[in-house]
């Protein structure tokens, strides 16, 4: 998936702190039975602002109320209590759509149709011009990297095509607020990747993004601002660098440094009454090795794998 | 053909029953409104409730006004791709297995053909399109909602109108074409199903001769076909035609030289046709010749036909109005069903003798009789001629001439009388007409699929709107439960009209409370209850109940209503003022089914 530019760059050059662009003030959901009694409390009042440019992340574990705030928000369904506005209108308000993208968890589209027809169809309802549709539609698939499968019925696709399209339709009208629920799920560790890498890519060109995930390693490589949900509940809202941070720790990275260096190090720590806790050599992640011998094999065809521990240099 | 009540002027109509609709439309509108209030107000409060309602019947409104016809036709594209991946178009080949059947089962040799193939092909295409389109209709919005691919619909700008407008119209796409296809392979099946000829051999063929031995013509008989043969009368320059079997007749015409004589045979006349009646109003005399509303009843429940005694002065007077010499140059081309009831049997074979007058309505002058045999199931033709005979008051015979002495003001009297005693003519008003002239029954049979398309788009509207808020299974058996409520309509109003006159002829039996009553008593419908404060008040009881079922029934739509397979077998030509009653009706429906079911789909929590 190659984050190709979809227009909409003027969008990347407004001030990216300051238009709120979605509130939900008290907003709260509990859904009922038949009789009108308390089912489930999906989700308790929750106070949230979300700025123009921004990726904000819903995390939390399964159930925790994060596809819920979502749904409320695209007035999928409606709150018990509070209100929710996005670009100042009310959630249930269909006007706000016009400016929206939206990925659902599951990518629910209609497979009979294939990839040309599916973003056709999306383009319609946004009352798009053909040859708008047309040109949209072309630039989506070639990004997604759909072009040789677009005359296919969704329903032969793979479920990380399925995904593909999925977000092609999210942007088929260039929006300006994209709401990705779960938007790696189902993917591989490249796809991962580029999935994130085209997250990053809206947020250059202005675009707001929420998304919902419970992959702490996704929500913390893209988001700017998180909120963590468990059990309906709002229990952390910040800037991840600013939650993540560890004020006591002292980190220092550095290369090329002598073996022998290590016990002066330790030693000056111990003058300034510090305690050392680690000295080693840092490790890489999962997902960069994987993608880094994904990519060693595509340029060299044929490569065996060594079969022995290897040693990484930073 | 039966027709019970006379079809009025659109224009005449039109124009108050618009006023009507619109006062029902907003009381109905009123009434859901301040029910959606009530059950607000339990959940949320009476102001909040009152801010909710307020607040959804004006976007709603707004998304109404607002709806782009762009995206509804995307959502109707959406749902005949959706048709078509179903294998909708499966229901053709069913189609045409029926028909296949049909040849080998339908008998060729039924009193009318053309009524009994018509009446099996409009029945199996009305059935086969309602239900393909209703199945399609009760499914598709639950089963998006189940999947959940209405979410990535509904997050997009689209109005909950355009949802419901666009499958109303997708399915109803589909019903069309496939009722376009089905119509044109059975009026393919039906023509060529009625189409026949007969062989004439010339040994089955003898001359007439005038008393001067002059060769005037020829008589005999078809060959035995299909379950029938003709009698054949040839006039001497050489055309005839058969006389009229199974509802046909055939022309003839004679070719080759005597000697080597030879007969064509033409194809059926009668069979399918449109004619275009001209009715008039229906008055009768009693047996002394005296004034009457009605009839005589002869027991039939149906209360449709009134009937004459025969060998009295009891008579039924049509007055035709609007006759003028243009449209009638050579004569009153009339036509008549006439039913007979007999008291003893007679000949069965031999049909019951009347006779027809034509009668001045403002001198009275009239016409001495034509005689004729009146014959069931057939429709007898009398030209009234230009010249006719009238006995004078000396008791003489003058030539009058029909539009100069016998027409008045366009108008004019055709008086019917049975002639056997202790016979009886049954008829109706619609059973006499005046034959202005013939339309194309290809038309004819055009206007027949348009009342199985008012029903087919009904049918499609009810599933999408109760699709809007029940799972599939249950929004079919409620589109089943309206369909067939609708069949009751005309009873229950029948049956509250009856209650609120007091005239239990209408419809016998009286409401919910006293029907009841009847079965645990086991007291016949036919035989009024003896009066007492119970039963006063039971009937008193039942008027209030049958109020708002009345007006309930009102609101379903009687599907067979909206049916003219009637008009087509039985040959007439279907009123244009008949289908824009019908279009009304339907267009009527169409958008309150159609703003039910957006509003139903817009308070409704398509993600929950």
């Amino acid at each position: 998936m190659q984050a190709a530019s979809m227009g909409g760059n003027q969008a990347g050059q407004r001030d990216s702190g300051g238009e709120v662009i979605v509130e939900a003030r008290n907003l709260s959901k509990i859904y009922r039975d038949f009789w009108g009694r308390s089912k489930k409390v999906a989700l308790k009042p929750l106070d949230l602002e979300i700025r123009r440019g921004e990726i904000f992340g819903l995390l939390g574990p399964n159930g925790s109320g994060k596809t819920t705030t979502m749904k409320l928000l695209l007035g999928l369904i409606f709150p018990t209590s509070g209100e929710a506005l996005v670009f100042g209108r009310e959630a249930t308000d269909v006007t706000k759509n016009d400016r929206i993208g939206y990925l659902p968890e599951e990518t629910y589209l209609y497979k009979f149709l294939d990839a040309e027809e599916t973003l056709d169809f999306y383009g319609r309802l946004f009352d798009m011009p053909p040859e708008e549709r047309k040109r949209r539609a072309d630039a989506l698939i070639a990004m997604v990297g759909l072009g040789r499968d677009k005359k296919r019925q969704l329903k032969e696709y793979s479920k990380g095509m399925t995904r593909r399209i999925g977000i092609a339709q999210a942007l088929i009208n260039d929006p300006e607020l994209v709401l990705l629920d779960e938007p790696t799920s189902g993917l591989d560790p490249i796809g991962t990747r580029e999935m994130k890498d085209l997250i990053i890519d809206l947020k250059s060109r202005g675009k707001t993004v929420i998304m919902s995930s419970h992959l702490l390693a996704d929500v913390e490589d893209v988001c700017d601002r998180i909120a963590v949900l468990h059990q309906g509940e709002l229990k952390e809202l910040g800037r991840v660098e600013d939650l993540l941070r560890v004020t006591d720790v002292t980190q220092i990275r550095t290369t090329g440094l002598p073996e022998a260096a290590h016990a002066e190090i330790r030693e000056l720590i111990r003058r300034h009454g510090g305690e050392n806790i680690e000295i080693g050599n840092p490790t890489t992640t999962l997902e960069d090795l994987f993608l880094e011998v994904v990519r060693d094999t595509e340029a060299r065809p044929g490569r065996r794998a060594r079969g022995g521990e290897g040693t990484r240099r930073g | 053909m039966v027709l019970e009540e006379e079809i009025p002027k659109f224009a005449n109509w039109i124009g108050p029953a618009l006023v009507s609709y619109l006062f029902a439309t907003g009381m109905l509108a009123v009434v859901v409104a301040a029910a959606a209030w009530l059950v607000q107000s339990v959940l949320c409060g009476p102001l909040t409730a009152g801010d909710r309602v307020y607040r959804g019947v004006l976007s709603g409104i707004a998304d109404l006004a607002s709806m782009s016809p762009r995206r509804t036709w995307a959502l109707a594209r959406l749902a005949i791709q959706e048709s078509l991946r179903r294998n909708v178009v499966v229901v053709l080949g069913l189609f045409a297995l029926i028909v296949v059947f049909a040849g080998w089962f339908l008998d060729p040799t039924s009193v009318n053909p053309g009524r009994l193939y018509l009446g099996f092909i409009l029945s199996a295409t009305n059935m086969l399109v309602c239900l393909v389109v209703l199945i399609l209709s009760v499914f598709s919005l639950p089963a998006d909602i189940k999947a959940k691919a209405i979410q990535t619909v509904t997050t997009k700008p689209v109005r909950t109108g355009e949802i419901v407008l666009g499958r109303m119209l997708g399915f109803a796409t589909v019903g069309t074409v496939l009722l376009a296809l089905m119509g044109l392979v059975g009026w393919a099946f039906v023509v060529r199903s009625v189409r026949h000829g007969h062989a004439i051999a010339p040994a089955d063929m003898v001359e007439i001769t005038a008393d001067d031995g002059a060769v005037t013509g020829s008589e005999g008989r078809t060959n035995f076909d299909r379950g029938h043969r003709h009698r054949v009368e040839i006039a001497a320059d050489g055309t005839g035609r058969t006389d009229t079997v199974q509802g046909h007749r055939h022309s003839i015409r004679t070719v080759g030289e005597p000697g080597g004589v030879r007969y064509e045979v033409g194809p059926p006349e009668g069979l399918l046709e449109a004619r275009k009646p001209l009715r008039g109003t229906l008055r009768f005399l009693d047996r002394e010749g005296r004034p009457s509303t009605k009839g005589i009843s002869v027991g039939a429940e149906w209360s449709y036909r009134q009937y004459i005694e025969g060998g009295t002065l009891a008579s039924a007077i049509w007055t035709f109005g609007g006759i003028s010499e243009e449209d009638f140059p050579a004569g009153l081309p009339l036509e008549m069903i006439v039913r007979v009831f007999r008291t003893y049997k007679g000949d069965i074979e031999k049909g019951i003798a009347g006779s027809v007058r034509v009668r001045n309505p403002s001198s009275g002058l009239q016409s001495d009789p034509f005689y004729f045999t009146a014959k069931e199931f057939t429709i007898d033709s009398l030209l009234l001629p230009r010249t006719l005979a009238a006995t004078t008051a000396d008791g003489g015979t003058r030539q009058v001439d029909l539009f100069r002495d016998i027409v008045s003001d366009g108008r004019v009297e055709v008086v019917l009388q049975c002639l056997e005693p202790a016979q009886y003519f049954g008829i109706a008003q619609a059973d006499f007409y005046l034959r202005q002239g013939d339309g194309s029954f290809a038309a004819n049979y055009a206007k027949s699929c348009l009342g199985i398309w008012f029903s087919m788009l009904l049918m499609t509207a009810l599933g999408v709107m109760f699709s809007t808020f029940l799972a599939g299974p249950v929004a079919l058996l409620a589109t089943l439960s309206v369909v067939l409520v609708g069949q009751f309509r005309e009873f229950i109003r029948g049956l509250f009209e009856s209650q609120v006159s007091g005239d239990s002829t209408i419809v016998p039996g009286g409401g919910p409370i006293e029907s009841l009553y009847r079965i645990v008593t086991q007291a016949s419908i036919t035989v009024d209850l003896d009066p007492s404060p119970a039963v006063s008040a039971m009937k008193t009881l039942d008027t209030f109940l049958l109020a708002p079922m009345r007006l309930g029934a009102g609101v379903f739509p009687s599907l067979s209503s909206l049916g003219t397979g009637d008009f087509l077998a039985g040959g007439f030509d279907i009123p244009v003022d008949l289908l824009l009653a019908h279009g009304s009706e339907t267009l009527g429906y169409l958008l309150a089914f159609f703003i039910v079911g957006a509003f139903c789909l817009r308070a409704r929590e398509v993600a929950a």
